[in-house]
């Protein structure tokens, strides 16, 4: 919203103070202005003038050749292209020499062979506003040819703030005033509405308002006013439309514009002459709109009206009721006759209604908040107050009301000592009272309480730290100390799950994996691409995705992580190694209860075009990975047990087995098929479900006698067959219970011509150590016999030497 | 052979010692004065042998230093020769530094998360533990107990995704409020917490959007917490953040779920407060969003009104990172595009 400093003067002195001092204490005390900027300034040089010849230029079928003139000079030439141009018309003209606000310097011009001297400036070439459609046209009367524009529009600043959702009372220079009156401790001034003298019949014979909706509306208040003129609004009123950003249209309506933003109430005005059931008494009535009503709208526009609060008349609809009048009812320069209607309407109703309907006005952007209901005599006392100096009309005596004002409510009752207690610093009552005096809420002090009644504009402070906010808001949160709280329970650290998530990311990042983020909202083929630990699960959708890319939670990282690879791929990466620590989503087993989101670790390392680099080896190091996530997070012995798995290559896959529970799936992913990823090269991808294991799990560390005597080492080569499993080897060998034997390792793989068909060589090196003395040969060799004899089983013969 | 000829052979052992350019050169020169068999210096043992009683002592104590004085000379020259030679070697050597590292090297944070772990630390050293809540919820946890009835104004700045099927009835949380609840109805006060967490809004992607982002909220309740308290934890979040030389402003807001409300402003830190493209020409950056937690939502997680009070605060990590680290689309946040990840 706008707000001009000149208007805010109205109701409150601001003459001296520098515009940025008054952003900033508006913004600091929740007002915050997004912007400030001059509105009509240096118009020093441009003067009004009339236009006393018009005629087509020769040769162009829009522009004019005008003649303009100023008192005591000979009538100019000037060519002009504004439709709205008209004999006699009073403008502004910029003589050739003068500099406009913008910074284009005038001249003469040669314009299809005619001379032209400086412009007829539109209202956007004098930095009034961004309207270019005509030129500025100036009330005839009010507006002196020979007069600087500079003394019809002094030079203002705009404001455009941002109000808070539940200020409703600030959406208006009354409202915004009120705020800078207790922020400057400076008076506030009332909107005049001195009586007016009424005349003609009584407003009741031309209007009855029957209210039905009494929830939706509690009051609704209707004035007549006729004799309507047709002239313009007075410059000043148009001055400060325009200053806001609002385009004058009539009188009329410009003065429900007005009063709508001085004093944040919206008014309507419907002709009268143009309502249905006349002529004699209109009957206006407040209801919801039934099945199959509609109703063609101001803005052009045919709306259906079901459910939504409307204004009729003679039972049928004439306007969305706070939102939008209707277009056959509306004022227009014939009208001669006016029904002013000034409601207030349920918040919650129009918000519903807007929210359907898919339109918002000035009018119901205003009545979406909790406006007051008390507004409603202030925006009819000033309409009808202004009326007749605007439009010339005559106002009926008697205005026709339905419904009432809301009882006020109880005052607030709070304790200078809970007002101290919360904001932290020492308030006694009388300057609690004083803050809130300057915000005009009425006070009462007894001792320590205060007794507090806001005013009546104000809807959002109802309980005492309403109050509470009000007086620290007023008194600066500037002046209050700066402290901690004290610490009164030892902090309990963080739980398992943060402590392994950044032990986990520390060790896929040291192993060459870069964290990423990819989204939890998936596209339907997305999903299916490779579903990670969950081929079974039916992954939730929403009901209203904004694409069908972001349409279902998903069930694993690995689609995400896969499209972040082919992203980088794209980009010319030769390899990528991702990882993600995240949720996925699976319905609850039971149906409808509480979805799961249990955390998963998900890898992935893509790479193509690099020759040196081989599906095993990548599978080789994503497996000691894992074994380090166990080692260095979880502290458990795990188990990697081949076993196919969806989307995964049938050899090259292992799940990850820790105490009995599969906690992983690990391989080679199959080429994806499908639109969704396009992936070239090899990827081999984990995905770890971290609750069990990683989180919270495992043993404790252990400590260890550490002997000192020499290790023995003796190697043992095998033949065995191709297909043994270097795994149950070890195992087989470990079975042995052999106290001595520190380590078994493979040192060597082999594969060649001096062994049979379908066998492979395995070296290992055995380490054996005694705690207490030094092992002699002869030991080892017989401890090396019985590792022998249990490879053995497994089909291992001695390989070379004659042992 | 007298004491004058041993002392001559040693200053020429030293003159031939320091000559020696190289440590063959100079091993001949060991050989002639210190060898075994024939040495100049050691034949002078067997002079001192045959030498007459009386000259014996100064001989032999001629014969000492000349000896000693050549294998220290020795040992030093052999020292120098080694140096050089092995500079010289290695000025035959060349690394070429700038080579691309190897490709072994660590992968990277993401930068929203690093962030979230900065915040996190922060928030330890004041006695905030990290938790976590779950991102699907209800009406009720997402809104209504943080006193946000339906058709509440609020409730405009969170466009919500709903899940439907079996799920129906369930909601993506908007924001990380709930995890207040879910704190203070787990147990008694106090509770000194961080929550980081993706939250979801059904916001068109944009520069400024995506439809999912993260936050952190903060949550401290005791007795006697005062709004003093929020002012002081706000700053020292803002600075430890953004660093000290930072200027904090708090502005008055509103939340439905806190009263009074605040947000923190950090001084621009591209401009340093002048007005820039940045802080749209305001000097000040907003990151936090803050309050004292409003009765109602005390009482709807059952904490006794008249005994403790309270602070929660929130902000927005991923905005934060891309105001950071000068991203001028924070989409680009949830690419994982290599270029920008391997930077953290």
């Amino acid at each position: 919203m706008r707000v001009s400093l000149e208007w805010l003067g109205e109701f409150v002195d601001l003459g001296d103070l520098p515009p940025s001092q008054i952003a900033e204490q508006l913004t600091v005390s929740g007002t915050e202005v997004e912007r400030t900027f001059p509105f009509a300034g240096g118009l020093d040089q441009v003067v009004v003038a009339e236009v006393v010849e018009l005629g087509r230029l020769e040769g162009s079928d829009h522009l004019w050749m005008t003649k303009v003139r100023v008192p005591g000079q000979e009538p100019v030439e000037v060519v002009c292209g504004a439709p709205n141009l008209h004999l006699g018309a009073v403008i502004a003209w910029a003589r050739p020499g003068t500099e406009l606000p913008g910074g284009l310097k005038l001249g003469q011009r040669r314009i299809r062979g005619a001379l032209s001297n400086g412009m007829i400036c539109a209202p956007d070439e004098l930095g009034l506003g961004t309207d270019h459609e005509g030129v500025l046209l100036l009330p005839e009367g009010e507006a002196e040819p020979g007069t600087p524009l500079s003394q019809l529009f002094p030079s203002d600043t705009i404001l455009e703030l941002e109000i808070l959702s539940n200020r409703a009372d600030c959406l208006s220079h009354w409202g915004v005033a009120r705020e800078l009156s207790a922020l400057f401790r400076r008076p506030l001034h009332e909107p005049q509405t001195e009586a007016l003298s009424r005349s003609g019949p009584p407003t009741q014979e031309a209007v009855s308002v029957r209210v039905e909706a009494t929830e939706d509306c509690p009051i609704y208040l209707a004035e007549c006013i006729d004799q309507l003129g047709s002239k313009p609004a007075p410059l000043w009123l148009q001055r400060r439309l325009m200053a806001v950003g609002s385009r004058s249209i009539s009188a009329v309506v410009d003065l429900a514009n007005y009063v709508m933003l001085e004093v944040g109430q919206p008014v309507h005005t419907f002709d009268l002459d143009r309502l249905p059931g006349g002529p004699g008494q209109i009957e206006i009535g407040v209801r919801h709109g039934r099945s199959g009503e509609h109703l063609a709208c101001l803005d052009g526009e045919t709306r259906p009206v079901e459910d939504a609060l409307v204004i009729t008349a003679a039972k049928q609809p004439v306007a969305l009721a706070g939102i939008i009048g209707g277009s056959a009812t509306a004022v227009q320069p014939s009208t001669t006759r006016i029904i002013l209607e000034v409601a207030s309407f349920n918040w919650i109703s129009i918000r519903r209604s807007t929210r359907r309907l898919g339109i918002r006005t000035e009018a119901s952007s205003r009545y979406e908040r909790d406006l007051a209901p008390a507004l409603v005599t202030a925006g009819a006392q000033r309409f009808v107050h202004l009326v007749e100096q605007v439009t010339g009309g005559r106002v009926r005596p008697g205005a026709v009301v339905d419904g009432g004002l809301p009882r006020a409510a109880d005052p607030i009752r709070v304790s200078a000592r809970s007002v101290s207690g919360l904001l932290g610093a020492e308030v006694d009552a009388q300057t609690a009272a004083e803050a809130l005096q300057l915000l005009d809420f009425e006070v009462e002090i007894a001792g320590e309480d205060l007794s507090v009644q806001p005013p009546p504009s104000r809807t959002d402070v109802r309980i005492p730290v309403d109050v509470t906010e009000e007086v620290g808001r007023i008194l600066g949160y500037d002046s209050l100390p700066s402290t901690l709280p004290p610490l009164t329970k030892p902090p309990s650290g963080s739980p398992g799950l943060v402590r392994a998530e950044r032990l986990a990311g520390q060790i896929c990042i040291g192993a060459g994996f870069t964290e990423a983020i990819t989204s939890s909202l998936v596209g339907k083929e997305q999903v299916r691409v490779s579903p990670g630990l969950a081929p079974d699960i039916v992954p939730l959708s929403l009901s209203n995705p904004l694409s069908s890319q972001l349409a279902e939670l998903r069930v694993s990282c690995l689609p995400g992580l896969l499209q972040a690879c082919q992203l980088n791929q794209s980009r010319g990466k030769e390899r990528i190694r991702l990882f993600e620590w995240g949720r996925v989503f699976r319905p609850s087993p039971d149906g409808a209860g509480r979805p799961e989101e249990p955390e998963v670790l998900s890898l992935v390392d893509n790479f193509w075009g690099t020759e040196s680099l081989l599906p095993d080896m990548a599978l080789n190091s994503l497996l000691g990975v894992v074994q380090a996530l166990a080692d260095g997070v979880g502290l458990v012995e795990i188990e990697f047990r081949p076993a196919p798995h969806p989307g995964f290559h049938r050899q090259r896959c292992s799940e990850v087995w820790v105490a009995g529970e599969c906690r992983g799936v690990l391989g080679e992913l199959v080429a994806a098929e499908g639109p969704e990823v396009e992936l070239r090269g090899t990827t081999v991808a984990a995905e770890l479900s971290v609750d069990g294991w990683l989180v919270d799990g495992g043993r404790p560390g252990r400590g260890v006698r550490l002997a000192k005597t020499p290790a023995l080492s003796l190697d043992l080569a095998v033949t065995v067959p191709e297909r043994a499993e270097l795994g149950g080897a070890v195992s087989a060998v470990r079975a042995l219970g052999i106290d001595e034997l520190e380590e078994v390792r493979l040192v060597d793989l082999y594969r060649g011509k001096q062994l049979p068909e379908g066998k492979k060589g395995w070296t290992f090196r055995l380490t054996f150590r005694h705690p207490v003395r030094t092992l002699t040969h002869r030991e080892g060799d017989q401890l090396r016999a019985r590792v022998l004899k249990a490879l053995a089983t497994l089909n291992a013969v001695v390989r070379g030497g004659s042992e | 052979m007298t004491e004058g000829d041993l002392q001559a052979l040693g200053e020429q052992a030293l003159e031939e010692i320091a000559g020696a350019v190289d440590q063959d050169q100079l091993e001949q020169v060991r050989l002639r004065y210190l060898g075994r068999h024939g040495g100049l210096i050691s034949s002078g043992a067997q002079a001192l042998a045959q030498a007459p009683q009386d000259q014996r002592a100064g001989l032999g104590r001629a014969f000492n230093s000349a000896k000693q004085a050549t294998e220290a000379a020795l040992e030093r020259r052999l020292g120098e020769l080694r140096a050089s030679r092995r500079e010289a070697d290695q000025a035959d050597e060349w690394l070429d530094l700038s080579y691309p590292r190897s490709p072994l090297a660590r992968g990277h944070q993401h930068p929203v998360a690093r962030l979230i772990r900065e915040i996190e630390d922060i928030g330890r050293a004041l006695g905030y533990e990290s938790v976590r809540g779950p991102e699907v919820e209800d009406d009720q946890f997402n809104f209504e107990l943080l006193n946000l009835p339906p058709a509440h104004p609020a409730r405009d700045t969170h466009d919500t995704f709903y899940l439907e099927g079996p799920a129906q009835g369930w909601l993506l949380r908007t924001h990380t409020s709930p995890v207040q609840l879910r704190t203070m109805m787990a147990g008694p006060p106090p509770y000194r917490i961080l929550a980081p967490g993706r939250v979801y809004r059904r916001d068109n992607p944009d520069p400024t959007h995506n439809p999912m982002f993260h936050q952190v909220e903060g949550l401290c309740v005791d007795e006697g917490v005062t709004l003093a308290d929020l002012k002081g934890t706000l700053i020292y979040f803002a600075q430890a953040i953004f660093g000290k030389e930072r200027k904090v402003r708090l502005r008055s807001s509103y939340f439905s779920f806190t009263e009074p409300s605040l947000e923190a402003d950090v001084s621009c830190w591209f401009c340093n407060g002048e007005g820039c493209r940045s802080c749209l020409g305001k000097g000040w950056i907003e990151i936090l969003g803050s309050g004292m937690v409003h009765p109602n939502v005390l009482r709807n997680a059952g904490v006794d009104l008249e005994r403790y009070s309270g602070f929660a605060f929130g902000m927005g990590p991923d905005r934060i990172a891309a105001l950071k680290y000068g991203l001028e689309d924070i989409r680009d946040l949830y690419e994982n595009d290599l270029r920008l990840l391997s930077n953290f």
